[in-house]
């Protein structure tokens, strides 16, 4: 599939912006998980808790999606294809695996949320309501993230089996286009 | 995906991005993923990744409490109900 430039370049613009602004609210998020674990003030903790789960439903899941779906027309729109490169595919398991568990873990933000709300602004129920999770989760998203905007820009080379196929497929009608008209 | 050039070998030889089968850094990729994978298991299997909404809700109190957020007025996310096992991400 093939699709004209400025199309495509403006697939490109809106995967590069949902993509790095997807990496850089993840990296607000984690800060904000770090707050939340460290702070002593009650009310700073159960705003982090709080926060955490809105950003989740507003910033994070949408610049996701939008991040799956622009990738997804950038490969399908141009000759590097979906499944042909490597590093494109590898990109694809990345984000699908990166959404999942975000959908996933906002049943545990919500979970922190909700707990927020409940628990008394002092005493030890403060330290209940405090989890290492969010950090984990957001360190684990800025390596993913990152990895995959590494992969953008190096492109590593290898193909797979089957964008190997096409490749040679695609010389042998060039090839056999070329015998029929030599002149062209 | 950055855009690939018009004719993605023309500018940088045949086989530049045209080598076959598993190269080096997909195989490194590959063992990382397992390992990754391995020690999440290995953390969810001992407890070290139950970090589901069970765990925060043990210590939440009883049915005395706040009510929730606007989003979660229905006792849900937006329509997102959390399945019956929480999850193990």
């Amino acid at each position: 599939m093939s699709t004209r430039p400025w199309v495509r370049k403006f697939a490109l613009t809106a995967h590069i912006v949902s993509s790095v602004g997807w990496l850089g609210a993840v990296a607000c998020t984690l800060a904000l998980s770090v707050v939340g674990l460290t702070s002593q003030n009650g009310e700073v903790v159960r705003g982090v808790y709080l926060t955490l789960e809105q950003t989740g439903w507003t910033v994070l899941i949408p610049l996701g999606m939008a991040s799956l779906l622009t990738g997804l027309i950038q490969a399908l729109g141009t000759k590097w294809g979906l499944f042909r490169h490597h590093w494109v595919l590898v990109k694809l398991v990345l984000n699908l695996l990166a959404v999942a568990i975000l959908l996933m873990y906002m049943q545990t933000l919500g979970s922190l949320a909700d707990m927020a709300l409940r628990t008394p602004l002092a005493g030890g129920d403060l330290d209940g309501l405090r989890s290492p999770s969010p950090v984990l989760h957001g360190v684990g998203a800025v390596v993913l993230l990152l990895v995959a905007a590494v992969l953008s820009v190096y492109k590593p080379r290898g193909m797979t089996g089957y964008g190997w196929r096409k490749q040679h497929e695609q010389r042998k009608t060039i090839a056999a286009a070329d015998a029929v008209t030599p002149f062209r | 995906m950055a855009d690939p050039p018009p004719y993605p070998d023309a500018d940088e030889g045949p086989d530049r991005r045209s080598i076959a089968g598993t190269t080096r850094w997909v195989k490194v990729f590959g063992v990382i993923a397992v390992v990754l994978a391995l020690l999440v298991g290995v953390l969810v299997l001992t407890g070290g990744g139950n970090h589901g909404p069970g765990r925060h809700s043990g210590s939440g109190g009883t049915g005395s409490q706040a009510p929730p957020s606007g989003v979660r007025e229905s006792g849900d996310v937006e329509g997102h109900a959390p399945p019956a096992g929480g999850h193990t991400p």
